[in-house]
């Protein structure tokens, strides 16, 4: 199998989808001639032309609402919020109009499009270019929440989500995108709403996201090394939730800890632990162990904002005491 | 004579339908915030009136008269006021937002947002080849919003079939309009995005469908967006029960009546020969036609808490268990 980039990932998931549907289309700051700020869009301009790759000013509330109606009108479009930071400007096209729609027209106005933004820290950008935003849109009705972790699962992901006839906003994170993966030749598609257990163990469930599933995945094999068994799991759309995978994986080790970049108060990884709690507190030797962000704006540099958000050790750290925890109490 | 009369008609028909409105607001049978029309109607008939049954009209929070003049049936939009499920949005909407799809009519109650969604319609409606066009009512207030900027802008430099029209009923909820553009014109406006400047006095019906009528046959031609500066009056409050003496004189509403387009068309036919048995005759017959229409809507189910979820949840296949124990359920 070969190994592409991420973003190479992205380009091929577009292409494909494209050539397949003449409705399908790119819209957003840069996406044309730049290729999008991580070139993910490179060469398709020239390829597909200016009314699928289209290059917008920088009016996000436009570029969103634009969507919004070129959807009702069944196209397919994809919005590009060049950073999450910025989708605050679309709030409102995204949350009172995209959401509403279907519920407000009895499903007679279906809105296929996909709002693909990027965010997360780890490229030293700062508080206004590094947030973690995904917990707003699990909370509104009406849309469906994406966050991939690796190359297949964003081509596989982002097919499904273009195809699919609900809005879907897809969390890219900014610091995946030249990391390199297995993705096959052949065409395939990964479900909505699918979690996927990245890797299988027995002592503790790791529910990690985005960038922090490859953490999770290097916390795990350091603790093998220490004989620690860990389960990680990636549930790849956080709404709707794959219950039955997490339920089924704490069921098996009786401990869980979730890991987001997005600070723990009020977010997600509540959401998370709670159905951890609800479905399975007989089999639990501890509470669920929240270890995710600082909740802070990011500060500024790459030392700073790397403490900041969990890192393998702190994951490793924080799973193995757990585990003895749960040992010690016996 | 024969058009304007037929316009006559159909401004008076909102009036009384206006009426009735009101009164079962007060009676609460109308539950949300209702936002009376009484004065605007030259730019319902004059403007929503003149578009085809294919284009699609995006309106306002005071969308009523509106939805009618673009087609919408009157016992789709009044039951839709009174939350029964035979309204345009089964009920489920509202007085200030509804969607009518199978009229192109669309509508919501969050100030300014339209501007962008049209720019959507307009973007399919262009890259399709399909002889449509949008047209956008916003008030005097959405032209301070960010939405208005952006896409007018997206419009103008796509050359989008949009027409934008600014119904400017003077008030901002209770802020006169001179107090919030520093222009002389809202119109004026249109220059910053290199469209030509209009404005049209719509309480003269025959001059808002003449304008109407040029705009429509410029964005069909592909000469891009047209914005109309549409002046008129709101002579009654925002909301039914508004507290009008905080921010207008009652002497300033007399006024206005004199110059209202029901008043004046009347005048106008009569003064062209028309007896005013042969008007009089039509109010007889809209009265009659409002009086069926309010005891046949008065008999209309309300939605069921089914029909409220059904598109919300949105149903995936490998999401099971979508809804969580700790919300709500059937």
């Amino acid at each position: 199998m070969a190994k592409i980039t991420f973003g190479e990932a992205i380009r091929q998931a577009y292409e494909e989808e494209m050539a397949r549907d003449r409705d399908v289309f790119l819209i957003g700051e840069d996406v044309g001639r730049w290729g999008s700020l991580y070139r993910s869009s490179t060469g398709l301009l020239e390829k597909f032309g200016p009314d699928q790759i289209k290059d917008t000013p920088i009016s996000e509330a436009a570029i969103a609402g634009c969507g919004v109606g070129a959807a009702a009108m069944g196209m397919r479009p994809i919005v590009e919020i060049m950073y999450i930071d910025f989708i605050t400007i679309a709030m409102d096209q995204i949350v009172n109009h995209a959401a509403k729609w279907r519920q407000l027209s009895n499903g007679k106005v279906k809105l296929p499009m996909v709002f693909k933004t990027q965010g997360g820290a780890g490229r030293r950008n700062s508080s206004q270019h590094s947030q973690c935003l995904e917990n707003w849109f699990v909370y509104v009705p009406g849309l469906i929440t994406v966050m991939p972790s690796s190359p297949y699962d964003v081509k596989g992901l982002l097919k499904s989500a273009v195809r699919d006839d609900n809005p879907v906003v897809f969390i890219e994170h900014k610091a995946l995108y030249f990391e390199k993966g297995e993705v096959p030749e052949e065409e395939y598609l990964i479900p909505l709403g699918q979690a996927e257990v990245k890797r299988t163990g027995d002592d503790v469930t790791i529910i990690a996201t985005s960038w922090m599933v490859s953490f999770a995945l290097e916390a795990a094999e350091r603790l093998q090394e220490e004989g620690i068994s860990c389960e990680v799991i990636d549930p790849r759309t956080l709404w709707p939730l794959d219950r039955k995978t997490i339920i089924r994986s704490v069921k098996k080790t009786g401990l869980c800890m979730v890991v987001t970049e997005a600070s723990a108060e009020g977010g997600w990884s509540g959401e998370a632990s709670s159905v951890v709690h609800e479905h399975c507190f007989a089999d639990l030797r501890r509470p669920v162990k929240r270890h995710c962000g600082m909740r802070t704006g990011i500060p500024y540099g790459p030392i700073l904002e790397r403490r900041c958000i969990p890192s393998v050790e702190s994951i490793a750290g924080a799973a193995g005491a757990l585990l003895r925890e749960a040992r010690g109490k016996g | 004579m024969r058009q304007l009369q037929q316009f006559y008609r159909e401004m008076l028909l909102l009036r009384y339908f206006d009426q009735l409105c009101r009164a079962l607001k007060m009676k609460d049978i109308i539950y949300s915030g209702y936002h009376p029309y009484e004065g605007q109607e030259g730019v319902a008939v004059g403007f929503c009136g003149a578009l085809k049954p294919e284009d699609v009209l995006l309106s306002t929070h005071r969308p009523h008269c509106h939805a009618v003049a673009k087609g919408c049936s009157l016992e789709s939009v009044l039951t839709e006021m009174m939350g029964r499920r035979t309204g345009c949005s089964g009920g489920l909407g509202g007085a200030m937002q509804f969607l009518a799809p199978e009229n192109q009519f669309y509508c919501g109650s969050v100030v300014g947002s339209n501007l962008g969604l049209a720019t959507g319609f307009a973007l399919a409606m262009k890259q399709k080849k399909l002889d449509r066009i949008c047209m956008c009512i916003f008030g005097d207030g959405a032209s301070n919003h960010g939405t208005f900027h952006e896409g007018l802008n997206l419009a103008a430099i796509w050359k989008l079939p949009v027409v934008f029209v600014c119904e400017n009923n003077q008030f901002a909820e209770a802020m006169p309009v001179q107090e919030f553009v520093a222009c002389e014109r809202i119109s004026m406006r249109a220059r910053g995005y290199g469209l030509e400047e209009i404005t049209v006095d719509a309480n003269d019906v025959e001059e808002a469908r003449r304008a109407a009528n040029e705009a429509i046959e410029r964005c069909r031609r592909g000469k891009g967006p047209v914005l109309i500066e549409a002046v008129t009056y709101r002579i009654q409050g925002h909301y039914v029960g508004d507290p009008e003496g905080t921010y207008r004189d009652r002497k300033e509403v007399e006024t206005a009546r004199n110059k209202e387009p029901v008043k004046r068309a009347r005048e106008k036919l009569l003064q062209g020969g028309v007896e005013a048995a042969e008007l009089d005759s039509i109010e007889q017959e809209i009265e009659e036609e409002l009086e069926a229409l309010q005891e046949w809507a008065l008999k209309q189910e309300f939605p069921t808490l089914e029909a409220a979820i059904d598109h919300v949840g949105i149903p995936l296949e490998n999401a099971p268990e979508v809804r969580g124990p700790q919300s709500l359920t059937l």
